[in-house]
Order: C-alpha cells, then sequence, then structure tokens
C-alpha cells in the first residue's frame, strides 16, 4: 500500500516525482518504478510487457486501453501508475482461458468478424467481458450504449455489435 | 501527448489533503477519478506541480441518510452512486441522470465530487445540484462550510471552492410527497456532453396543482442555472392548464448559451426549450402517476 | 517467374468452391484478439529513442529562428534537430504511382524559413523516452513572425493572397481544364432541362485507430537502413527513402508487422517519417516515433474539402443529355501524393453508371495554409457525392421520383459493354440490377407509402438512393502484384506476397485463393506478407485492387506450383500429367484412389531423394507469379438509406441502410460484408459527426477526439446486405472492392436527408448536415412562414 509509494514519510510534504509501485497484473505480483506521471497504459505496455493494451487517443476517448482495475473497466490512459499501487489489473492478455485458446466473448468476435485490424479490439474485448459479466441480459439499445465507450474505424461496428451478443447469448447458457 | 512531471501525494486522510493543498497553493491540484483532469494534464493545456489523489481517503466514499438529505460523498464514483439503493429511492434524479454521464468506463472512475469541481457547463451532477438547491461540504485548513450549489458554480469549469479546500460531500434535499423528476437532454452522440438539457423536479399537491416545481438547464450557460420563471409560472397551475412547449420557451428565454463547432447558441436555446417541455411533462406525468416511470433517453 | 495477363476472352466463372466463396473465420483473429499483435509502437529495439516534434502553432509565417538550447540541456534529451540538420543534401523525391514528373508541393522534412500550417514541423527532439521528449519540445523556442493565413480556395486565387509556396509562385496546385465540346453545348442548347447546383464537402479526417510511427535504424557498418513502419505499402516506403537517401533499394529494410487501419494515410512516407529516418541516420541510433492522436489530427493528413458544380441538361422524360462539373479542391500546404488532387481519377469514373452521351469536367485544386491532403478511401469520390445528390436534385426538378430517374439513366445490361465519354469501359457491371436489388431490400414503395403517411403527422422520414461504379486501381505501378508459392520439405505451403493487409484479411483470403487453386488444406498455407528483404515488391494494399492484382498473383503461383506438382507425381508414377488429379493435399490417378502421393511425400522426393528421381522431373517445387492486370476493374453497387429527421432537434436517425453490391466473385462473403460496413459507417460519420475545422487565422478547431466526432456503435446502423455476382474476365471472376462503402455513402445519407426536408422546401447542398446545420435551415424556414403570415 503507502509502502510502495517512496519517499512519502520521508518528505511527506514534497511528494513524490518517482516512486515504486506493485500491483498484480494478470494473476501475477508486479513491481517497477516509474514517475509519478507515467500512466498506467504505458506502465502495462512498456515495463510489464503487455503490449495488448493499446494507445489510440491517449485522451480518454478511444477506449483502446481499456484494461480492468479492481474488476472495473477503465482507460489505463487516464490512471497514472502510481493510482494503481496495490491493485489488481486484468489486460486482454489475462483474459486467455487457462487451457489457452480463446474466451467465449474473444471466440464470439471471431466468428462474428468483429475486428479487422484488430488494434482497438483489445480494448473492445475487455469493455464486453466486463459489461456483460455485470449485465448479462442487455437490451440492444443498452448494449449499444456500453459499446459506445470504445471507438472502431475499421468494422462500422456490425461485427462488434453482432459478437457481443453472441457472447451474452452463450454465456448465459453457460450458466444454466 | 504525455503530461509534464509532477510531484504525487497520496494522502490517507482528508486532514492531509487539505494540509497538502495548503501547503502548495496554486499549483497543487486534487485528482479524484481523473476523466477530466487527466486528458487536461495529457494535453497540456494544464499543468500543476502538485497532485492530491484522493484515491485512498476512504472517508470520502459513501452514499448515507443524513436526516431529510441524502449525502454523498465527494469520491463516490459515478458508477457506485448510480447502483446505490438509497440514492436510487431518494433523490431518483441523480440515479436518472447518471446514466448520461459518458460511457461505463469513465463512470467506473470519475466522482460526483470531481464532476463537481471540474465544473463543465454541460455535466450533469452540477446540474442536478442546482436543480435540487443541493449543499455542497468543503472543508479548508481552518473550517469546513456549505456552500449552496447556485453559488458553488461561478463559471465555466470555474468553481467558488478556494485553493485550499477540498470538496467533501454533496447533501441532495429528499423531496416529500408526491413527486416527479426527469432529465432530457440532447448529445450528437451516445455519451458525449449534451448541446442542451433540461431537469425537472415537482411536487403536486392534494388537488393535483404544482405545489413546487424545480427546472434545471445545462449546457445553455457557462454554469448550470434554474430557470426561476418558468418555475413561478406553473407553481400553483394545474398541469393540464400549460401549454409545455409555452414553459420550455419561458424557461430558455434567459440564457445565452454559447456558439461553437458543435452548435450555434440558436440552437442550444431551441433544444433547451424542448428539453424543458419534455422533461417538465414526464415529471409531471410521474408525479400524477405516483409511480416511477421510465425514463427515455433523449437521443438515440 | 511467368507472367499471366488477363486475356479479352470470359474465364469461366468459379462456382463456390471449398474455401472460394466460403465465409471462413480470420487466421489473424487469434493474435489479435489476445493482444499478441506487433504493431509498431510494441516493437523494441535495444537502444531505441524516441521522438517528438515541436510543431507551428501558426498557420503562416516567417520563421525567422529556433533556440533550442534549454531543450537540449534537459537531461534525457539526446538531440534537437532543426532544417539546417535534416534537410540538406537530399535527393529529389516523388511517389511511385505519380512519377518525378508530377506537380507537387516542396519536399522538406523539416520547416525551414517559413511554417505553412497549424501542425508543420519544426524540430525533432530525440530523447531516452517520449515523456522527456515532450517537455523538451516546449522548452523549443520557435520565433515566428506571422503571415496572413491562406485558407479559403477562391481568396488563395486572387491575386492579393500570400503565397503557400512562395517558390512555386502560385497558389494553384493543379488544374484540369474543362474540355470545350460543341456537343455538348448544342445538347445545353436544345436540352427540356437544365438544372444546376453547386455542392460542398467538408474537410474529414482519416482516423486510423493506430496513429502513424515508426522505428528507424541505421548500421553504418553495412550501410543499411531498417525500418519498422506503420505503413500501406512497405515497398512504397523503401522506394521513397531510397530516393530521398540515394541509397540503393536492396540496402533499405523496411518491415511491416501488424498496422492498426489506414485508410489511405499510411500509404506513402511522409515528412515526419522521413524526419525521423534522416534523425536515426545522423545519430547512429535507432530512433522510434509514434504519432499521438492531436498531432494525427493536426498533421496526419486530411482529406475531401472541396465543391462541386454540376450542371445537368435533360430532354422531356429526365434522360440525361450532357452534364458539366466544375471542382475545387482544398488540397491544403503539403498533401500526398503529388499535388493531392483526385481530379484526375474522378473525371474518369464521373459518369457512373448513367448514360450520358457528353460531358465535360474541370477541376482546380489550390494550395491553402492548412493540413496537407493524404489519400482516403475513395480520394476521388466527390464524383459520385455530387453525381447522386445532383440526380435527386434533377429529379425533384423535374418532378420525377429519384428512383424512376435513375431507372431511366442507368446503363442496362444489353448496353454492355459500354464505354463511357470517358473513355472508361464497362464490360461486367450491374448498376441496374443492383439499383433494383437494393430498392427491393428497402422496400421503397412501401416506404414511400409509409413517409406520406408519417408527413401527415408531422414526421419527416426520408430515403436516399446513390449508386456508383468503383474502379479497382490497377493501372500503371498498380497494375501487378507478385506471390510466391513454395512447398516446404514437410509438405505444407508457404505463400509469401508483397501485399500490405492491415485489416482487409488477406491473410485468410489469400490462403483460400492458394488452397482452393492448389488442392491443399487450407489450414496447410502459411501467409507471409510486409518485409521487404523477402518478399515480391507490392504496391501497397488499397485502392480496392487486391481481390484482382493480389489474388491473382496467388492464383497464378498456385495453379503453377500445382502444375509442377502433378509434373513431379506423373514423372514418378509415370502416368501423364493429365491422368492426374489433386485433392487434399495429395496427388493421384483418376479414379485410383489407393495411387495418391501426399504433398509431403512429393516434397521429400524433391528436397532429399532427387537422386531418385527420372530425368526431367521438376526439382523446384516453388512457383513465383507476377500477375498484371487490367488498369481498371469495375466493381458498382446501390446503396439505400432511410432516415427520420427530428424537427425540433435536427437529428437524423437512420431507420434503415441497405447494400447491393456487385464485386464478381467473392472470395470470402464475410470480408467483403466487413468492407462494405467499414466504409459505410466513415461515410456516415462523414455527413453527421466528423467535420475538420479551422477557425479564420488557420487554427484547428478540432484536435482531439472530442471534438472530431467519430460515430460509435450506438451511431451505427444496422446494415443490410445485397449481393449480386457479375464475374470479371480475370481468372476467378475476381473484382476489387473496399472504398465504396465510403464513396456512396455520403450521397445516399444526403439525399435521404433532403427527400425528408423536401417538403418543407429545404435543400441542403452543404456538410456536415450537423443537427444544428438542419435546424438552422429549419429556423430559416420557419421565420420566412412566420414573416409570410
Amino acid at each position: 500500500m503507502a509502502d510502495h509509494v517512496a519517499d512519502t514519510r520521508e518528505a511527506p510534504e514534497q511528494g513524490v516525482s518517482v516512486a515504486q509501485v506493485s500491483m498484480t497484473v494478470n494473476g501475477t505480483a508486479r513491481r517497477t518504478t516509474v514517475e509519478s506521471r507515467k500512466t498506467l497504459a504505458d506502465t502495462l505496455r512498456e515495463d510489464f510487457g503487455f503490449t495488448g493494451t493499446h494507445l489510440g487517443c491517449e485522451h480518454g476517448v478511444c477506449g483502446a486501453c481499456t484494461v480492468l482495475v479492481d474488476g472495473a473497466a477503465v482507460r489505463s490512459c487516464l490512471m497514472f501508475a502510481v493510482q494503481a499501487d496495490g491493485a489488481d489489473v486484468v489486460t486482454v492478455e489475462g483474459l486467455t482461458p487457462p487451457g489457452g485458446g480463446l474466451s467465449a466473448v474473444q471466440q464470439a468476435f471471431r466468428e462474428e468478424h468483429g475486428l479487422q485490424c484488430g488494434f482497438c479490439t483489445p480494448g473492445f474485448v475487455v469493455s464486453v467481458t466486463a459489461y456483460l459479466r455485470d449485465n448479462p441480459a442487455p437490451s440492444d439499445a443498452e448494449l449499444r450504449a456500453a459499446l459506445s465507450g470504445n471507438l472502431c474505424r475499421c468494422t462500422g461496428y456490425q461485427g462488434i455489435v453482432a459478437a457481443a451478443r453472441r457472447a451474452a447469448r452463450e454465456l448465459a447458457e453457460e450458466q444454466q | 501527448m504525455k503530461p509534464a512531471p509532477f510531484s504525487y501525494h497520496r494522502p490517507e486522510t482528508l486532514a492531509e489533503a487539505v494540509g497538502t493543498l495548503g501547503a502548495f497553493g496554486d499549483e497543487a491540484r486534487v485528482l479524484a477519478g481523473g476523466q477530466s483532469l487527466v486528458p487536461v494534464m495529457a494535453l497540456r493545456l494544464g499543468r500543476f506541480g502538485h497532485i492530491v489523489d484522493l484515491g485512498q481517503v476512504g472517508a470520502l466514499r459513501y452514499v448515507r441518510d443524513d436526516g431529510g438529505s441524502i449525502a454523498v460523498g465527494a469520491m463516490t464514483t459515478h458508477a457506485a452512486a448510480g447502483r446505490d439503493p438509497l440514492a436510487a429511492g431518494s433523490v431518483p434524479l441523480l440515479a436518472r441522470a447518471i446514466p448520461f454521464i459518458g460511457h461505463f468506463q469513465i463512470r467506473n472512475r470519475g466522482t460526483v465530487g470531481g464532476s463537481c469541481a471540474h465544473a463543465d457547463p454541460a455535466a450533469e451532477i452540477p446540474a442536478v445540484a442546482v436543480t435540487l438547491d443541493a449543499e455542497m461540504e468543503a472543508a479548508g485548513p481552518e473550517r469546513t462550510r456549505r456552500i449552496p450549489a447556485a453559488e458553488f458554480f461561478a463559471s465555466t469549469y470555474t468553481t467558488t471552492l478556494e485553493p485550499d479546500e477540498v470538496l467533501t460531500s454533496l447533501r441532495f434535499p429528499v423531496w416529500q410527497g408526491r413527486t416527479g423528476f426527469a432529465i432530457r437532454e440532447f448529445a450528437r452522440r451516445s455519451g458525449d456532453f449534451a448541446l442542451a438539457g433540461a431537469l425537472c423536479a415537482v411536487t403536486l399537491d392534494a388537488d393535483c396543482r404544482i405545489e413546487r416545481a424545480a427546472i434545471g438547464l445545462l449546457g445553455l450557460g457557462a454554469v448550470p442555472v434554474r430557470a426561476f420563471q418558468a418555475e413561478q409560472a406553473i407553481t400553483g397551475t394545474a398541469p393540464g392548464d400549460l401549454d409545455m412547449t409555452e414553459i420550455g420557451l419561458l424557461a430558455v428565454a434567459d440564457t445565452d448559451p454559447p456558439d461553437d463547432v458543435h452548435a450555434t447558441s440558436a440552437y442550444r436555446r431551441r433544444v433547451g426549450a424542448a428539453m424543458a417541455a419534455q422533461a417538465l411533462a414526464a415529471a409531471v406525468a410521474e408525479a400524477q402517476a405516483g409511480t416511477g416511470i421510465t425514463q427515455e433517453a433523449a437521443h438515440g | 517467374m511467368s507472367g499471366t495477363e488477363a486475356t479479352g476472352a470470359a474465364s469461366p466463372v468459379m462456382a463456390a468452391g471449398r474455401y472460394i466463396g466460403q465465409s471462413v473465420r480470420r487466421r489473424e483473429d487469434p493474435r489479435l484478439l489476445t493482444g499478441r499483435g506487433r504493431y509498431v509502437d510494441d516493437i523494441v529495439v535495444p537502444g531505441v529513442l524516441h521522438a517528438a516534434f515541436v510543431r507551428s502553432t501558426v498557420a503562416h509565417g516567417e520563421l525567422r529562428g529556433v533556440d533550442a538550447e534549454a531543450a537540449r540541456a534537459l537531461p534525457g534529451v539526446v538531440a534537437v534537430l532543426t532544417a539546417a540538420d535534416l534537410n540538406p543534401g537530399l535527393r529529389p523525391t516523388w511517389q511511385t504511382m505519380m512519377g518525378p514528373q508530377a506537380p507537387a508541393a516542396p519536399f522538406r522534412p523539416l520547416a525551414d524559413t517559413d511554417v505553412r500550417y497549424v501542425g508543420d514541423p519544426i524540430a525533432l527532439v530525440v530523447a531516452e523516452n517520449r515523456y522527456i521528449a515532450e517537455d523538451a519540445a516546449e522548452l523549443v523556442a520557435a520565433d515566428i513572425e506571422p503571415l496572413e493565413p491562406v485558407l479559403d480556395t477562391g481568396a488563395a486565387l486572387d491575386g492579393a493572397a500570400s503565397l503557400v509556396h512562395p517558390e512555386l509562385g502560385s497558389n494553384l496546385a493543379g488544374e484540369i481544364p474543362a474540355a470545350a465540346s460543341p456537343a455538348l453545348d448544342a445538347a445545353f442548347g436544345d436540352a427540356a432541362h437544365v438544372v444546376t447546383e453547386t455542392f460542398y464537402q467538408h474537410r474529414y479526417v482519416c482516423v486510423p485507430m493506430e496513429t502513424r510511427g515508426l522505428v528507424a535504424q541505421w548500421d553504418p557498418a553495412s550501410e543499411q537502413l531498417t525500418v519498422w513502419a506503420a505503413t500501406q505499402g512497405p515497398h512504397e516506403f523503401r522506394a521513397i527513402c531510397a530516393r530521398i537517401l540515394g541509397l540503393p533499394e536492396a540496402r533499405i529494410r523496411v518491415i511491416m508487422g501488424d498496422v492498426g487501419g489506414g485508410f489511405g494515410q499510411k500509404m506513402f512516407p511522409m515528412r515526419e517519417d522521413i524526419a525521423v529516418v534522416l534523425a536515426a541516420r545522423r545519430l547512429g541510433r535507432p530512433v522510434k516515433w509514434i504519432e499521438d492522436r492531436n498531432e494525427n489530427l493536426l498533421s496526419g493528413g486530411h482529406a475531401r474539402e472541396e465543391q462541386m458544380t454540376v450542371a445537368v441538361a435533360t430532354d422531356d422524360a429526365g434522360h440525361f443529355t450532357g452534364v458539366r462539373a466544375e471542382q475545387v479542391e482544398n488540397v491544403g500546404a503539403y498533401p500526398f501524393p503529388g499535388n493531392g488532387s483526385t481530379a484526375g481519377a474522378g473525371c474518369l469514373i464521373f459518369p457512373g453508371p448513367y448514360r450520358i452521351p457528353a460531358l465535360s469536367y474541370g477541376a482546380t485544386a489550390v494550395y491553402t495554409t492548412t493540413c496537407g491532403r493524404c489519400a482516403y478511401r475513395g480520394p476521388w469520390m466527390m464524383e459520385t457525392v455530387a453525381r447522386e445528390q445532383m440526380v435527386d436534385v434533377v429529379a425533384r426538378h423535374l418532378g420525377i421520383d429519384p428512383l424512376e430517374l435513375r431507372r431511366r439513366n442507368v446503363i442496362s445490361q444489353a448496353e454492355l459493354p459500354f464505354t463511357t465519354a470517358t473513355g472508361m469501359v464497362y464490360d461486367t457491371v450491374s448498376p441496374a440490377d443492383t439499383l433494383e436489388q437494393a430498392a427491393a431490400l428497402i422496400g421503397y414503395d412501401a416506404f414511400r407509402k409509409e413517409q406520406e403517411a408519417a408527413r401527415e403527422q408531422g414526421r419527416l422520414l426520408g430515403i436516399g438512393l446513390a449508386l456508383y461504379i468503383e474502379p479497382s486501381q490497377s493501372f500503371g505501378p498498380l497494375g501487378t502484384e507478385g506471390a510466391t508459392v513454395r512447398l516446404e520439405p514437410d509438405g505444407r505451403v508457404a505463400l509469401i506476397m508483397g501485399t500490405a493487409s492491415h485489416g482487409q484479411s488477406l491473410e485468410t483470403t489469400m490462403a483460400q485463393v492458394v488452397a482452393e487453386n492448389l488442392g491443399c488444406d487450407l489450414a496447410d498455407v502459411t501467409f507471409m506478407q510486409g518485409d521487404t528483404a523477402f518478399v515480391p515488391y507490392g504496391a501497397g494494399t488499397g485502392g480496392s485492387r487486391s481481390a484482382v492484382v493480389s489474388a491473382g498473383a496467388a492464383r497464378g503461383a498456385a495453379v503453377g506450383l500445382r502444375e509442377r506438382i502433378v509434373a513431379l507425381a506423373a514423372a514418378v508414377l509415370e502416368v501423364a500429367p493429365g491422368d492426374l488429379e489433386v485433392a487434399d493435399s495429395a496427388v493421384a490417378v483418376r479414379g485410383d484412389p489407393a495411387s495418391a502421393i501426399p504433398f509431403a511425400k512429393l516434397a521429400a522426393l524433391a528436397y532429399f531423394e532427387h537422386a531418385t528421381l527420372p530425368a526431367g522431373a521438376p526439382a523446384t517445387l516453388e512457383v513465383s507469379e507476377r500477375f498484371k492486370a487490367p488498369p481498371f476493374t469495375f466493381s458498382n453497387a446501390c446503396h439505400a438509406a432511410t432516415v427520420e429527421v427530428d424537427p425540433v432537434t435536427g437529428q437524423v436517425s437512420i431507420l434503415r441502410y441497405v447494400v447491393s453490391e456487385d464485386c464478381g466473385v467473392m472470395i470470402n462473403p464475410m470480408v467483403v460484408e466487413g468492407q462494405i460496413a467499414g466504409g459505410v459507417v466513415q461515410g456516415i460519420g462523414g455527413v453527421l459527426y466528423e467535420h475538420m475545422v479551422y477557425d479564420a487565422d488557420g487554427n484547428p478547431l478540432t484536435s482531439t477526439l472530442l471534438d472530431y466526432l467519430l460515430p460509435t456503435a450506438a451511431e451505427a446502423p444496422v446494415i443490410e446486405y445485397g449481393h449480386v455476382e457479375t464475374a470479371s474476365r480475370l481468372p476467378g471472376g475476381a473484382k476489387g472492392m473496399g472504398e465504396g462503402g465510403a464513396i456512396a455513402s455520403p450521397p445516399a445519407l444526403a439525399n435521404a436527408i433532403n427527400d425528408a426536408l423536401a417538403p418543407l422546401g429545404i435543400h441542403l447542398a452543404s456538410q456536415p448536415m450537423s443537427p444544428s446545420a438542419i435546424v438552422t435551415a429549419l429556423m430559416a424556414r420557419e421565420h420566412a412562414r412566420d414573416d409570410a403570415g
């Protein structure tokens, strides 16, 4: 927790411009030293090597950088790594099932041609995974509103909406 | 688009936070959810030598009954406030406004306090606060004070908070009686800031006349405003006697919204009037029915 | 290497085979879905430095000096390079498809004596990481004396305007004079009706989800340049570097991994890319530049922004007897390719699918102090945007339904082959069929009734059509593609191509073509592209050409390899090749399955046991093919849209969107539909949401995604498809596609909106048709009505 934010105790008044941060990433404890201004997105990509999280805008609009922080889908370009100290982070790489292969959401995207260049895809996969976990039976309008926080330029969203719907259906069937 | 360097502070108590702000004055900025502040920093439109992250100040995350009001801690995320049953039951207008805020990923981090402190003219939480005559509580080094919402928002992105004050909570009065609430806003895309929007709370008396009404407008000026003229015009009337379109026009009559790349001033007033009419009609209908109504988005 | 030319005779149409015509799921997906793609920012090169540009914040000005002292002193900064460091000693360069003589803006990596648009790169900071590079960039002081910006194309051409490029002596970037035509004059003179309208299309930005970027590394010992690039054309990247640096192409290696979209913006290396390459060479360290989104919107390349005045002469029944078009294009300051004008293509395609006996098309391209144009999905498309809107304008003027007017003028099957007034020969197109299919799918006649009933309730419903012909661009340097198909020792297949697939699914579709034509399992084909060190020359992926040219090469190479494999098996089995058939990666005597020799066995014989083979048995199980396509192959489609316009908010809701597409024999229908969909939503974005805006001083007002609005899943309609499959005369019956979705959607939507507003006497000839623009028109109408009492 606070111990990992170096120097706070020695000179609490001044704050820290460099800090050691620890977090769990895709189930593994990781630690690195970063400037306080380094975003969670950059830290995941560069310090921890999870390049599946992409930077499409760096101002919180496109959603390509979406990861799970303590289970919630968030824009990792709008968080500093120091804010995620002690957090449980899951990136797209962490959604692969234990035995390998594709998760239900990933498989649905493949079936429905929900990706072309693939750059927006990790952000969508993480967002849809989190959304369907919390909202297993969305209406079409609710689903589209939920998807509206991620931008895609290649697919025109046809395959993405179909994939999310398909994943919802298949996940619901799995529950039965 | 990387932010400029800053010293990072992560207080664990409110007192620490206030102390840090006091030490660094204008150089310091509070970081709440970061959904508005971090883009500003990334674009280097604002730079701050010291960032005070309230993320560990757990004492600022709550929704509780405050006797006649619902108090929402400033660091409560939009998502948490939107899920809270107490808030939904006692301050329906808040619960209905929250789904309009950005996207669910933004709501997972963005906070009700952060939204107010950022003071975007088209933001929903400030508009709910102004509509319901909420009170903002701010903690400074010497004292804690309460600021009526109408006095909190000074101008675009500007509040009356002192540089060494932390917004700690929002207290929303609970409306009693035969009440109805509605928000109607128009945005170009799902999740965008609205071009114009209206929020309405009404109470009907025993004769089904409007006993009390509040009409708030967002996106039509530098700050969210109340349409007092329209409120006065409808108080005491039977809703059936009202021409909602006319009331909507009256509601926006004193506004002077901006022209920008997205819409003209005339456009905003036209749509604002329509939103006010729709919000009023929906709130009245709910009050008449005595039960909750399904909120529809004004667009999409 | 053998070459195959398209013959004049019609090739037999391939029936849907084991793979051709199947919606095979993509090979690309597993890695992209699991975050294991390799985009350029994922590349890690030891010792790499990071670049950031200092850019002009002024649209036009004299660059008096650049003070980089404070920036250079910042810890972690390795260099701050200016024009003095990077510009000298460069040889001329040009884009291959344009040639060295084509008019173009001056090419200089960094601004030297002046700045010519907001975003113009002035200096390049190279530092240990991007954060520090941006800190240093802020410390660079550029002394700029502002000059009058040049923003308006009209003003740019009058004598008083300052020159964007003083060394060119004029702001005229290019001109295609409208040809004089007595026949056309006569048509107008004799016409029963002449209708004229001017259409304005605004400035778009491509916005691929991945911005531009590259890593450049110069090895002085081997004098070799290696570039990992987010590119749509690695060979073009290489060629331009070779020209400008004076290096042999073979000593430049450009590597394209996964690329996050391009839409034309990544077709050619631009000034920043060259600046980074030069910096890497100068510093002797690898340099990485990843453009950020703000830069991408400021400087990555803009598109469209043009107007076209169209005059149409018709007879009594609405048949087009003559058309005149005059286009003015705003190409910005540093356009690519060439001078950024697209009118050279537009003027050929302009007749579209209609019978137009006489036609003139003139165009003027103008430089302004704004970001230069790049190619963007169907760059010439103003011809369709204007033409299809004009058809509706003429229809309204004549009191004829727009569908009916199209029926009267569209080229019918019976008229094929049809030579347009611009010399294009349409042979295997089907515009009339797609028109009928789209109209039927959308329920045109039923909608008209629904529309009337809605009008009585004060609701504004509208329907719009757009027909177009789309050229698959394979003229000149775009006319060939290469493929190598090799049977590996293990009996599986390597497919090596010069493509640059970045979302077009070529890793899957080209493998389908090879598997089908070679007779092996799709799973046994491994596709490789993107590394100029070992792939055949390619002209880049774009221009709706892959299914023609690239697939032609893949097919030819696969057929060639199959013939070799059969010849080898024939020699081994001592039968005639004609007695053999290939299926499931094995060769067998027809009717005798027990005789089958698997590919793996044949490969082992060829590679390891060649001594046992009869004399004359082929030893090489590798075929390279360079396929030559005709200059154009034509696809066509009809788009139909229905909308409702909210009279209070001006919001446009798209009720239904239908596309009837004929792109010949489809390799993978799922991929075709995906390409259509992406283009359609980009067109919807353009008409309703996207607008790149400059203020009166040339400052961009929409330089983040908060203001340049892209449609989301909530705004995208469901797209319904109909397919017509008219095979081309090329082997496999292929035609290209890909750009069309973005070409026809703006006019289809504009026509639907205008159809909804027509009863109010409103016609919008300008885009975007934002809610505010629509309401402004509605309010003007309301006031006029009120004034009239």
